[in-house]
């Protein structure tokens, strides 16, 4: 066991591929070709989200832990940024809309939380969700973005199935505790820029 | 009487096609693989249709989600909405309930979930059993209400569920026309007789009609008494038995049940 020096509470891992994600590019043609709220879609990404809470290591330890194990992303074709401080520079355009989109019955990722228990000696609850970047060309309004998101019918929604997922919105200062601060019914809207 | 023409639609990544022709054909039915790169509305030439299991467009954004929006699903839902019968296995059930077909209506009605089991995450394989139950559903028309059939499961999002309580008011319903149970019939005591959590034990959902049914257990797989696992119990593994003591592998297996309810629908239309 490390005698680092312990002190962050929560971090979050933003993992996306180094590649095109081939569900995003799917995902962007679908929407474009086949949902009204799509046509003025400009990119799509697809980002998995991590957040831990617990007794974390701060800095290059942090990120070090997280490299080394395939429980959170694989180095030769993914990239992780880590982000621990709520005023970061932002990964996307500002005119982005970010949705997060997580298993209703519980996002917990008991593999991982064994893993870095093992690794570390401390208890950690990790959490997973995924995290989509819209950008819209001439820029999409909160309403569009959201009729993108929910599954109602075939040429409506595409994100989220909302009888098995939960969802949240957010301009591109999103909310560091975002999956673990949308507990339960978590459609609620996170309030970001606004539209 | 010509032999009623059965589309087995295959979307890229889908991997059933093969054996749900064979066995459409085994219970006296024409089948051809219907690939997504054809004119949609050449699908209206069909007496009925089947979405096999697999891994559609790599279950990419959710599995079923992409192809369920392809162009092929709108001609399905007007020819569904004539009331011919729509067969949706594994894959193809999450394909019909992302396309809303199932259970119908409006809008989405439900979703079929990741797994919920105890001690375990993610894909998960075994044979289980079902029980049928009274409902107007034609893959089943015929059958009695309390046969339980072995099937065997594959999946890692199988799991029916709804915001509401709603899986519980389809099963009153009639429309859970195949229940996860027991090998004696008894309904399941959770894991892992009901080996995904799915809501009022459902291993299969259809519309208020009956003719479109979104089925979690792969029937296609347990076509030949001889594919039954050794551990199937009862009176279709002393049937199993028989049939391998006699060299006769590929004598009908319980999931030719199905298939032949569609033959018997069809020919009474």
């Amino acid at each position: 066991m490390s005698a680092r020096r312990v002190t962050l509470r929560l971090a979050q891992a933003w993992v996306e591929l180094i590649a095109d994600d081939p569900a995003a590019v799917s995902a962007l043609a679908v929407a474009r070709a086949r949902l009204s709220a799509g046509r003025t879609l400009a990119t799509l990404r697809r980002l998995r989200l991590f957040e831990l809470r617990g007794a974390l290591p701060q800095g290059q330890p942090l990120a070090d832990l997280l490299h080394r194990s395939t429980q959170f992303y694989n180095p030769h074709k993914e990239r992780c940024h880590v982000r621990t401080r709520a005023r970061e520079a932002s990964m996307w355009s500002d005119d982005a809309w970010v949705v997060l989109v997580k298993d209703r019955d519980g996002c917990r990722r008991a593999a991982a939380e064994r893993w870095w228990r093992h690794e570390t000696g401390d208890a950690v609850e990790v959490h997973e969700a995924v995290a989509w970047v819209l950008s819209f060309e001439p820029a999409g309004t909160r309403e569009v973005a959201e009729e993108l998101v929910v599954l109602r019918d075939r040429r409506h929604g595409l994100l989220c199935n909302p009888h098995a997922q939960a969802w949240a919105l957010s301009g591109t200062d999103v909310p560091l505790a975002w999956i673990t601060a949308e507990r339960g019914d978590a459609r609620s809207i996170v309030p970001g820029r606004t539209s | 009487m010509s032999l009623a023409q059965v589309a087995v639609i295959q979307f890229p990544g889908v991997n059933c096609e093969a054996e749900s022709v064979r066995a459409l054909k085994r219970v006296g039915l024409e089948a051809v693989v219907f690939r997504w790169t054809r004119r949609a509305s050449e699908l209206r030439d069909f007496q009925a249709y089947l979405l096999p299991g697999g891994f559609s467009y790599q279950d990419r954004v959710r599995a079923g989600a992409l192809a369920a929006k392809d162009p092929l699903l709108d001609v399905l839902a007007g020819e569904a909405d004539k009331g011919k019968p729509v067969l949706g296995i594994c894959n193809g059930a999450q394909v019909l309930v992302e396309a809303g077909l199932v259970p119908g209506g409006e809008s989405i009605g439900l979703a079929l979930a990741t797994n919920r089991m105890p001690d375990r995450e993610g894909y998960y394989s075994r044979w289980i059993h079902v029980r049928i139950e009274s409902s107007p559903c034609v893959f089943t028309r015929g059958i009695a209400p309390g046969t339980v059939l072995p099937l065997p499961m594959a999946h890692g999002e199988g799991r029916f569920t709804a915001e509401s309580s709603s899986v519980v008011s389809l099963a009153a319903a009639g429309q859970v026309p195949l229940r996860y149970a027991r090998p004696e019939g008894e309904a399941a005591s959770g894991f892992p007789d009901n080996p995904n959590g799915a809501a009022a034990d459902a291993a299969a959902v259809c519309n208020r009609r009956g003719n479109v049914l979104a089925l979690m257990p792969h029937p296609e797989r347990a076509q030949d008494l001889g594919a039954l696992a050794r551990t199937v119990p009862g009176a279709w593994g002393e049937r199993r038995d028989r049939a391998l003591a006699a060299g006769e592998p590929d004598q009908p297996g319980p999931g030719l049940e199905l298939f032949s309810a569609l033959r018997r629908h069809l020919e009474e239309r």
